[in-house]
């Protein structure tokens, strides 16, 4: 249970970091940029980002493995810049597990507690309540090599709470697991959640897991934050281009288009398909007296609706994606690919037509789907 | 026809690999043979294999000679700290170059290599020099420190390539654990390196056992000798003692050949499996 906060912390890698360490591309340098954030007591946050994004040193930072070369971390209100790892009161899960392969499942959990000379039955007692609540008890007496994949992530996170750590740190922890599998466990660590009072910082480049597990997400890119939000807020209200084409699947769609500005009503036309913009994006627009401008619209592909009739916008299809309960259109619309979902459930015969090879459709959107961003790709309305 | 070939061709290659095995076990054959024989009796024509000689006199003379049995504790003594002192030092330089980056990392690194590449007649004369200086001549210490020069590289190499494949998230997750580096190496790495300490253990261990140059040339009186030394010292000017030869060098070959049938199983890899994904 603690806070930790991360104020102007940056990163930068020296070469010799980079020659020891493989992983950080040769090009990267400044792994993290001006990294501020505060992460509440029992809160779980999320940092997302493709990869080389810095999600992984930041949390490496929070760890102690990794240096800090500017800025401050606290943990609890506790500096803790230049505390080694085992004095952070932190327990970090890795993408690799991690598990000590010449220890039984018992002995790998017991691992932190006996090095902090904890009394021999109340490591008992403990490993036993966390091989409960993660369903490993029947593995105990196993050696790592006789688990499965998702049985030694088990362990991992069970070798992580034991201690009841401030902080929980998780690095990519699913990463290695099927898809099956992985929705499992991400359903487990949300119940896990529940059963432990703890802070989590977790690292994944998949946006589903950052959408269905955080409270809050940092959307990370080339080493600074893009933006810190609730997972519906980022969906709803990106802060721009990149965090609107990396949150949500399929990812938006953009247009080149014009806004326009008549009084305090503001339109976008992209091609002969004109649109008024919903009344609350509106009045955001004009209490930040945006002007009339060339911007990028994006839209979202559950947002997009067929066959309007008129001056809705023209393109093939390239591919149709049945999903069961909905179709992914691929559109090519110009030089783009605009990706469509059509619901079909109980339907299908409706929209049937639409879904072969090569036919040509039209395609609208209202002003509600509308999401404005400017040359930089800055959305307007934030 | 293609089925008569292949039989042909394993035929051959099953005489040739026969022929070969011989001619590699008969000195080990003729030294057992002759173990067990009299001097007398050795170079009798027509050689018989059993003899009326034939028995353990030899072996009781070397084991129940002090000075034979001194070359003996010599050997296991110089040899024994070579080994411990050999992995000891070879195990923490290996997790410091796989680990971690310094200033002349490489250079270092390529000295050590270079060192394998000299040929030891040449260091003998630089060696003794530093010996004498050091008043080391003639003590175990003049053997074991020489012999580290001529072990150590190949430990190093070996234990830092080995460590290299062991992920570096296992010593991230002692450091977070509780531990030290110190504990991530002697705690984790150490114990799932064992297919790789043993190689590296028998090769120091051979090494030493069977080091002569150094051995000759460092040490003087007679209770310093080890046992290539002293099966040597048996060639006189008068007299050469085979049979005591070769009872002394089957003596000096056991401790190898156990050490291999003991360990053997642990050459089979795989103690690492279940670390990390794969």
């Amino acid at each position: 249970m603690a806070t930790v906060e991360l104020k102007h912390i940056s990163k930068v890698f020296s070469n010799a970091e980079k020659k020891a360490n493989k992983n950080i591309p040769a090009e990267a340098t400044h792994a993290v940029s001006d990294f501020n954030l505060k992460i509440a007591d029992k809160e779980f946050v999320v940092l997302v980002g493709p990869s080389g994004c810095g999600k992984s040193t930041t949390l490496r930072m929070i760890a102690g493995l990794e240096e800090i070369t500017d800025g401050e971390l606290y943990i609890d209100d506790v500096q803790v810049n230049d505390m080694e790892p085992k004095d952070r009161d932190i327990a970090m899960v890795f993408q690799n597990y991690a598990l000590y392969p010449h220890m039984t499942v018992f002995d790998n959990i017991a691992f932190p507690l006996k090095l902090r000379k904890t009394p021999k039955e109340e490591i008992k007692k403990r490993v036993e309540e966390v091989a409960q609540i993660l369903d490993i008890t029947e593995y105990l007496k196993r050696k790592p090599k006789k688990l499965s994949g998702g049985q030694r992530q088990r362990v991992a996170i069970g070798r992580a709470i034991v201690r009841e750590p401030k902080v929980l740190l998780m690095d990519e922890p699913l990463s290695n697991l099927d898809a099956k599998l992985r929705n499992q466990m991400r359903a487990e660590i949300i119940a896990l959640r529940d059963k432990i009072n703890t802070t989590f910082v977790y690292v994944t480049h998949d946006q589903t897991e950052a959408m269905t597990l955080g409270d809050r997400i940092v959307i990370m890119k080339d080493g600074f934050i893009q933006q810190v939000a609730s997972p519906q807020d980022a969906f709803d209200h990106p802060a721009n281009i990149f965090v609107a084409g990396f949150i949500g699947a399929p990812a938006m769609n953009f247009f080149p288009a014009k806004l326009e500005r008549v009084g305090d009503e503001y339109y976008v036309q992209v091609e002969k398909l004109r649109v008024k913009l919903a009344d609350e994006k509106c009045a955001k627009l004009a209490a930040k007296n945006v002007a009339s401008q060339d911007i990028t619209l994006g839209v979202r592909p559950s947002h997009i609706r067929v066959d309007q009739g008129g001056d809705e916008l023209q393109g093939t299809i390239e591919v149709s994606e049945m999903m069961g309960t909905e179709v992914h259109l691929h559109v090519k619309h110009n030089d783009n690919v605009v990706v469509i979902i059509v619901p079909v459930a109980g339907s299908y015969e409706k929209y049937s037509k639409y879904l072969k090879h090569d036919q040509k459709v039209g395609f609208s959107f209202d002003g509600e789907a509308c999401h404005v961003f400017d040359a930089e790709g800055k959305n307007l309305e934030a | 026809m293609v089925r008569r070939q292949n039989k042909l061709s394993k035929v051959l290659l099953s005489i040739v690999m026969i022929l070969f095995a011989i001619y590699a076990a008969f000195p080990i054959v003729w030294m057992l043979i002759c173990s067990f024989k009299q001097n007398d009796y050795i170079f009798a024509w027509p050689p018989k294999i059993i003899d009326e000689s034939f028995g353990l006199r030899t072996y009781v003379r070397v084991l129940t000679d002090p000075v034979k049995l001194r070359f003996f504790l010599n050997s296991y003594i110089v040899s024994a700290a070579v080994v411990v002192l050999t992995l000891i030092i070879g195990i923490m330089a290996a997790y410091a170059f796989s680990r971690f980056d310094f200033p002349l990392k490489k250079a270092v690194n390529s000295i050590i290599v270079s060192v394998q590449a000299i040929p030891q007649i040449c260091l003998l004369i630089p060696y003794m020099g530093i010996i004498v200086a050091l008043q080391l001549f003639n003590t175990y210490w003049a053997l074991i420190l020489t012999y580290l020069v001529m072990t150590l590289p190949y430990c190093i190499l070996m234990m830092t390539g080995y460590f290299n494949t062991l992920s570096k998230e296992l010593d991230d997750s002692v450091r977070i654990d509780g531990g030290s580096r110190f504990r991530a190496l002697w705690g984790v790495l150490v114990p799932i390196s064992t297919p790789a300490l043993v190689s590296v253990g028998l090769y120091t261990f051979m090494t030493a056992w069977n080091e002569y140059l150094f051995a000759l040339v460092l040490t003087q009186t007679t209770n310093m000798r080890t046992i290539p030394i002293g099966i040597n010292l048996l060639i006189t000017e008068h007299n050469y003692d085979w049979s005591m030869m070769m009872s002394m060098s089957v003596l000096g070959s056991l401790p190898i050949l156990i050490l291999f049938l003991f360990f053997q199983k642990y050459f089979i890899s795989g103690m690492s499996s279940g670390a990390i994904k794969g």
